[in-house]
């Protein structure tokens, strides 16, 4: 994908750590792309809008209703990278979601399995959805990476601060993004 | 790739391919393999099929394995995928991701590499260039353990 960038870095303290987030539009499609890099380890966010998630439930057999639900809770696309020089862990039960002074947590694959098991979402789908999430924890040796869907559980259009715990050769490591945005329901 | 110090040995499964043949992993004993999972829909799976192919076109001479299993999907979406994606090697269904989780594979794409004994030696996390000679290397060189 093309990207414009809007030629703003931001260094954001968080705990001992200055961050560095990059955020892009993109040309074609007006979604905004977020990424962080330190020491090597990247994690990159591009919002989806929530037709992007309707279509993708809808043809992996989800019912429309339990579609619309889940498209509109605030899905990125996400792809976590250890390019760097020593092991990082992450579990995203750690992660909280601050919204105007409200903590959350995310919806990981366990919160959806839980979830959709309730609501009788067919076997196949809820596999489909599973994998194509970023696993909830998960160890990088340098070189490797992962790419899948993070959501944040919050409606359309809503920004919200993310606070990321990792851990650098078990070195804890505290983040925050600051400004992120769900892709709203249509982009102008 | 990331050596597993501890090689476990790795649960053994019986799957069908897309051409409706049984593989067992236990069949394959004695052989040094490279067991893939993936899924049609994740990009970096993709962009790495062409080189698995590549190294595969290298390794089936010299006896080493390649499997590929799809993870959570059905044969027909596989059999698509293959149009515009051709491969030689087995493309393996793991519809129910019951082995993915046996294997302790949390995302896709991983791939291992197992040695003739039938332990995990290697695990890549992510895609990679397969056919890349030092990659390769690492591979054949489980050949020459006694």
């Amino acid at each position: 994908m093309r990207l414009i960038s809007l030629g703003f870095l931001f260094l954001l303290l968080a705990g001992v750590t200055a961050a560095a987030v990059t955020v892009e539009v993109g040309e074609n499609t007006g979604l905004r792309t977020w990424q962080w890099v330190h020491e090597g380890v990247s994690l990159r966010l591009v919002q989806r809008l929530p037709d992007q998630t309707r279509a993708y439930l809808l043809g992996r057999g989800f019912p429309a209703a339990a579609a619309d639900e889940a498209a509109t809770s605030c899905f990125f696309g996400t792809m976590f990278r250890n390019d760097g020089t020593v092991p990082l862990d992450f579990d995203l039960t750690t992660w909280k979601v601050v919204q105007k002074g409200k903590e959350t947590r995310m919806f990981v694959r366990e919160h959806w399995k839980t979830n959709l098991q309730e609501n009788a979402i067919p076997k196949a789908a809820r596999i489909a959805l599973h994998w194509s999430l970023m696993p909830t924890q998960q160890h990088f040796e340098p070189g490797d990476y992962n790419w899948g869907m993070m959501v944040f559980g919050l409606p359309p259009g809503q920004s919200f601060d993310l606070h990321m715990q990792l851990k650098l050769d078990e070195n804890p490591l505290a983040v925050t993004i600051s400004g992120l945005q769900c892709a709203p329901e249509k982009l102008n | 790739m990331t050596a597993l110090p501890d090689k476990p040995f790795v649960p053994d499964f019986t799957l069908k391919d897309v051409e409706g043949n049984t593989h067992r992993i236990s069949d394959y004993k004695g052989h040094v393999i490279i067991v893939n999972f993936w899924a049609t829909w994740c990009p970096p799976c993709r962009e790495e099929m062409p080189s698995m192919q590549r190294a595969w076109e290298q390794l089936r001479e010299e006896g080493i394995m390649m499997l590929a299993i799809d993870v959570g999907e059905d044969e027909d979406t596989v059999f698509e995928f293959t149009a515009s994606y051709p491969v030689e090697f087995p493309l393996l269904l793991d519809t129910d991701s019951s082995v993915s989780e046996a294997w302790k594979v949390k995302g896709l794409p991983t791939t291992f590499v197992i040695d003739q004994w039938g332990r995990k030696v290697y695990r890549a996390i992510g895609g990679r260039e397969w056919d890349d000679p030092e990659l390769l290397n690492q591979v054949r060189r489980l050949k020459q353990v006694p």
